[in-house]
């Protein structure tokens, strides 16, 4: 095939050659035929070559065939004929016919390779015997075995001894061991020393030839060292040495083509340079914008994963149910753009159906790759919590519920703690307020006041008993007789003080009243009727003066002061600011707290002048306590917010608080220990930690420090107020469901 | 390892068996022992009747598994286990319901006659088969505690405190069924939740929410004290209200810096005051001195000495009953917590004649008989009462007594205690 593709180019060359030069055409026509010729020639002589190869293999294989079949039947025949001879030189014989063989074989194979040197003996014969390579059992009945070279009958040797013959043979003939029956003509052999010792060596396994070194030294022919001589003698091709004028002519004809213009050189596609395309960051790591601070590099192929491999290992391969997900999930949410898929082989890999596209998105990468950092903070979620300390070392702080006050028939708006710390004092809206001794939650007394009361005050100074409570358009001053007669009888010299300061704020705003008959002989003892309905009562620490809210939106009569010693009343503010939602008075420093809507302010009752205006970041703010040091102010918010003022440090909150799930009702400072709580809609007071350093530099430290759950919600309305005990780190708190709770 | 050396011993010569070790099986439970020992005296006498019993490993009552006792104590399985063994308390059955008209602030009781202080301002005398004997009516408001003082004969003196802020003396004759308040205790300015008498019943203590302690003589006499009236006191107004002759204290104790919830006496010299301060104190009555003060970390609602185990046991608003040495000088050691109960522990009662018995009432409703070798639960749970219980008391005889809010006051009698008390 190789030859005649060849030939069959070479003739298209010449039939070109013709075309184009007619001159020299005999000539080479002449020569390559000559090569044709050299061709076939040489063809010719590798298949003789062949040839003679199979046909010496054959010879070989059929002689060896032949040897074989020889000794075969040689041992049959030697069978036969002892049939008659006695069994107890069966094993005896049997070793011989092994020496026999072996030796018949020794022959043949030292005929093989004396043959091999000397000359071919592929179809000698054994010329004693002229009847050929054919069984000698044939003869078997016959007086001869055969016949010699001239036609005579070769007889077979008398055989004439019996057992006992052979037996005395065996005794006396030293050389019976090493006699053997040659089959070939049936006569006795008597093996020479060099036949038995060459028996020997190959039962051995050893080879035939005394001289034979079979451990001769290797001669390495074919190294990679270049030998002086050549392995093969072969001279060298002529052609080989003289240069090939064919090749010349056609190198001399390209030449003057080049030289005449008429072959340009192919234009080099690949060299594209600032044509239509071009690599657009190619030079990006090494050029100046590569120091550059912001310098962006190209946005690399990620390294391709298991994933996609062709065969990926089972683990990688999708289960039913991330497949699943897979379908489901939009393509931007896929975690891979393909199905790991797996194939036995490279080979069966189809076609990649998302190529073009996945080529365009990385097109689009590079395209509309960012050009702006992305400043991106490394930070630990975990860092980010503030390291505060844990609720157990923060006690005491109320944890369990301990005692329910149970008496109330309507939902218990506002309740206060008498400063002594026995007493508790609610306002419900079934109209009454009820008093309750602390530790057993018994409830002594009961008073009437024909109203839904709104708040309830105890008075913060201890020397006297007095309870303000704020229903509809009036505040009450009750005197409960709850504490020691001289306390009784002070708070009684507070209340009725001189007459004759009534008529100097005599503006009609507020009227002020003794109450007489049986309100008197519940404990009521001063009224005082306001324009419009009070919301809350705050009495000042020294426990004279009293403020009283009536939120309006429309009139700047929203908050009045009121002194009891003196039965005066005073309208402090001039504008309305807002909706008043809560006041409180500074526990040490003249100074008054009003919390509006959106924000508290704080005015300075000396200067009478607003001294700081507190930003709440929450929309209606609906309660507020201030820190008994003064410096602290929190305030609860209907969006469930408490919101945590250090006045020292900012108008804006110093910590919002966003536990609550509904709107938060009240807010309170313990008066001792660090504690504060709010109470929410959602039924739960949230108790927190909140020391406050001297240091000015420290921070408060605020942790929540428990959720206190009792309440029922009724009417979507949980906890209404909340207040600690004076001394024990016990909150009370009350309830839409008409109870007030004691947790401690 | 399923066999142990057991040597078994008890102090009650009734039910002594042989000193000598059993091998019984280490799973064995109290009930199990309690057979391996009825069979052993069975055995010795004839006539014995099955008695229930409970065993003491090291002083500690056997509640689990014998092995596992051991192994939570730490104790050697490889030695003879000494294991002691006592007839079984049984459960403390009511005995008595006696209703009253509000609620039952405390209670005093001996052995023939039980005091109730009520809300309804007055005290009651009831025989021990609950029957009513005398209402003690002359206080204007709540009745915060009782006391005995002396009983001698027909005639009996008694103590009551109330939050009107003065303490009466009554004297009561039993046979005509009079009852004369004779003295009338003034000097205190909040309300008397505490009175104790000392035990030779010539003094008594009371400490009040005004944070004070005063020591008041206890002696009647036909004399009044002399009282420096404040100039504005409308004097026809005190002659009305006065009920009995006035008496004033003989010493005041002041160092509590919150209100005394209790107060007691340790022998006739000492006493002992717990506080809402959360501390208890201890009182030289002879000088006035405060002597010693246990720090705790809450509110304390009640003390209660024994001089069998000289412990004090104090029950706080934080559920737990801790037992006190108030003879430690530093003053802060807790020997043991008995913790159970899930609201304020209001009142608590060393057994008079049991060194390791006490009783504890407790606002969740629940009055709880412990014994101090089993620490980790009560013995019994006695939920007679359907509100809180502000009072417990334990008489020399074996009667137990509980009132709380639900107007109810219950007696209690443990066959056991009897069997205690006889021996």
């Amino acid at each position: 095939m190789e030859e005649s593709s060849k030939r069959s180019e070479q003739r298209k060359e010449m039939e070109k050659e013709r075309k184009k030069g007619e001159k020299k055409r005999r000539k080479e026509e002449e020569e390559e035929e000559e090569e044709i010729l050299i061709f076939n020639h040489k063809s010719a002589e590798k298949e003789k070559e062949d040839e003679d190869l199979s046909d010496s293999e054959d010879s070989v294989f059929s002689g060896l065939e032949d040897s074989g079949s020889d000794s075969e039947d040689d041992d049959d025949d030697d069978e036969d004929l002892k049939v008659d001879q006695n069994l107890s030189q069966q094993v005896k014989k049997e070793e011989e016919e092994d020496v026999q063989s072996s030796l018949k074989k020794k022959d043949e194979e030292e005929e093989v390779k004396r043959d091999e040197y000397e000359h071919d003996s592929s179809d000698e014969e054994d010329i004693r015997n002229t009847v050929g390579n054919i069984p000698m059992e044939w003869y078997k009945d016959f007086p001869h075995i055969g016949y010699d070279l001239d036609g005579k009958k070769i007889y077979k040797p008398i055989r004439n001894k019996d057992e006992l013959d052979d037996f005395l043979d065996k005794m006396e003939n030293p050389d019976y061991w090493r006699t053997v029956q040659d089959k070939q003509t049936g006569s006795d052999v008597v093996l020479s020393d060099e036949q038995v010792e060459l028996v020997k060596r190959l039962q051995r396994g050893q080879f035939g030839d005394v001289n034979f070194n079979e451990y001769q030294p290797q001669v390495e022919f074919f190294t990679q060292e270049v030998m002086l001589h050549p392995v093969t003698n072969r001279p060298a091709d002529k052609r080989s040495f003289i240069p090939s004028l064919l090749e010349k002519d056609k190198v001399s004809k390209l030449v003057h083509a080049i030289k005449m213009g008429w072959i340009k050189p192919r234009r080099d596609s690949r060299d594209d340079s600032r044509g239509r395309y071009y690599d657009l960051w190619a030079s990006e790591d090494t050029s100046n914008l590569a120091r550059h601070r912001m310098h962006l590099p190209a946005p690399k192929i990620p390294l391709p994963g298991h994933h996609e491999s062709y065969n990926p290992p089972p683990e990688y391969l999708f289960t039913d149910e991330e497949r699943a997900l897979w379908e489901q999930q939009d393509p931007v949410d896929r975690k891979f753009p393909f199905v790991p898929r797996s194939f036995s082989s490279l080979r069966l890999v189809p076609a990649f159906p998302r190529f073009i596209h996945e080529r365009f998105e990385r097109c689009l990468d590079l395209y509309l790759c960012p050009r702006q950092r992305k400043m991106r903070v490394n930070v630990n979620p975990e860092d980010l919590i503030p390291k505060l300390p844990k609720p157990k070392d923060l006690q005491p702080f109320p944890t369990t519920q301990s005692l329910v006050y149970r008496g109330h028939s309507g939902l218990v708006r506002s309740i206060s703690v008498s400063p002594s710390g026995q007493w508790l004092a609610s306002g419900s809206d079934d109209g009454s307020v009820r008093f309750w001794e602390i530790c057993s939650s018994r409830c002594l007394k009961t008073v009437q006041v024909g109203g839904a009361v709104k708040s309830v005050a105890w008075n913060p100074n201890p020397s006297v008993c007095l309870l303000a409570v704020a229903l509809d358009s009036a505040v009450l001053i009750l005197s409960p007789a709850l504490a020691d007669r001289q306390v009784v009888l002070s708070s009684d010299r507070l209340l009725s003080a001189p007459q004759e300061a009534e008529p100097i704020e005599g503006d009609g705003l507020v009227n002020w009243s003794d109450t007489e008959g049986e309100e008197l002989n519940q404990g009521i003892r001063l009224k005082i009727q306001h324009p419009k309905a009070v919301q809350q009562v705050a009495w000042h620490t020294k426990g004279d003066y009293l403020a009283s809210v009536m939120p309006d939106h429309s009139s700047h009569l929203q908050v009045l002061i009121h002194q009891v010693s003196r039965r005066r009343s005073q309208n402090p503010f001039r504008k309305n600011k807002g909706l008043v939602q809560s006041v409180s008075f500074h526990p040490i420093r003249p100074y008054f707290f009003v919390a509006t809507q959106r924000s508290v302010r704080i005015y300075n009752l000396v200067k009478q002048d607003l001294t700081k205006k507190l930003h709440a970041n929450s929309k209606w703010i609906s309660s507020m306590a201030v820190h008994p040091g003064g410096d602290h102010v929190i305030c609860g918010s209907y969006d469930c917010k408490l919101s945590w003022f250090d006045l020292d440090l900012s108008t804006k909150p110093y910590r919002m608080l966003r536990h609550h799930r509904k709107a938060v009702r009240s807010v309170a400072y313990h008066r001792l220990y660090p504690l504060f709580a709010s109470a929410a809609d959602d039924g739960s007071i949230i108790v927190c930690h909140g020391t406050v350093y001297n240091d000015l530099l420290q921070n408060p430290l605020i942790v929540p420090v428990k959720v206190l759950r009792g309440h029922v919600i009724t009417h979507e309305l949980g906890v209404l107020d909340v207040t600690f005990h004076p001394t024990q780190p016990w909150i009370f708190s009350s309830g839409a469901d008409a109870t007030i709770r004691l947790f401690t | 390892m399923s066999q142990l050396q057991a040597r078994f011993f008890t102090e009650n010569k009734k039910y002594v068996v042989d000193d000598v070790p059993f091998s019984i099986p280490a799973a064995s439970e109290v009930q199990d022992l309690s057979n391996v020992i009825n069979k052993l005296l069975e055995a010795k006498n004839a006539s014995h009747t099955t008695v229930e019993f409970d065993f003491l490993v090291r002083g500690l009552f056997l509640r689990t598994q014998l092995s596992s006792h051991m192994e939570t104590e730490g104790i050697s399985t490889e030695d003879v286990v000494e294991i002691e063994y006592v007839e079984r308390l049984t459960a403390p059955e009511p005995e008595e319901c006696m209703m009253h008209d509000d609620w039952i602030s405390s209670v005093a009781a001996d052995s023939e006659w039980i005091l109730t202080g009520s809300y309804d301002k007055t005290a009651r005398i009831w025989s021990v088969e609950g029957k009513a004997v005398m209402t003690v009516a002359g206080h204007s408001d709540v009745v915060k505690d009782v006391a005995w003082v002396k009983r001698d004969g027909l005639t009996s003196l008694l103590l009551t405190a109330s939050l009107d802020q003065t303490l009466l003396l009554w004297e009561w004759n039993s046979e005509r069924n009079k009852v004369k308040a004779r003295h009338c205790c003034r000097g205190h300015t909040g309300s008397v939740d505490t009175v104790a008498t000392d035990p030779t019943g010539s003094k008594f203590c009371s400490g009040s929410w005004d944070k004070m302690l005063k020591i008041w003589s206890a002696v009647p006499t036909d004399e009044a004290d002399e009282v420096e009236e404040p100039g504005d006191r409308p004097r026809k107004k005190q002659k009305t209200q006065q009920l009995g002759l006035t008496r004033t204290p003989l010493m005041t104790l002041s160092g509590h810096n919150e209100a005394v919830s209790s107060v007691l006496w340790c022998d006739s010299e000492e006493v002992c005051s717990a506080s809402w301060d959360h501390t208890i104190r201890m009182w030289d009555v002879e000088t006035g001195e405060m002597k010693t003060t246990l720090t705790g970390s809450k509110v304390f609602n009640c003390i209660s000495y024994s001089p069998l185990c000289r412990r004090l046991a104090s029950g706080s608003t934080d559920r737990h009953i801790r037992l006190w040495d108030p003879r430690t000088k530093d003053g802060s050691l807790v020997l043991l917590s008995l913790t159970s109960h899930t609201g304020w522990v209001t009142a608590v009662k060393w057994a008079p004649s049991h060194e390791h018995q006490l009783v504890s009432g407790s606002l969740d409703n629940l009055v709880k008989l412990w014994d101090t070798r089993s620490c980790k639960a009560p013995l019994y749970d006695l939920a007679a009462h359907e509100d809180k219980v502000f009072c417990v008391d334990w008489t020399e005889s074996g009667l137990m007594l509980s009132g709380g809010a639900d107007n109810k006051l219950y007696t209690y009698r443990s066959s056991a205690c009897q069997m205690d008390v006889g021996a």
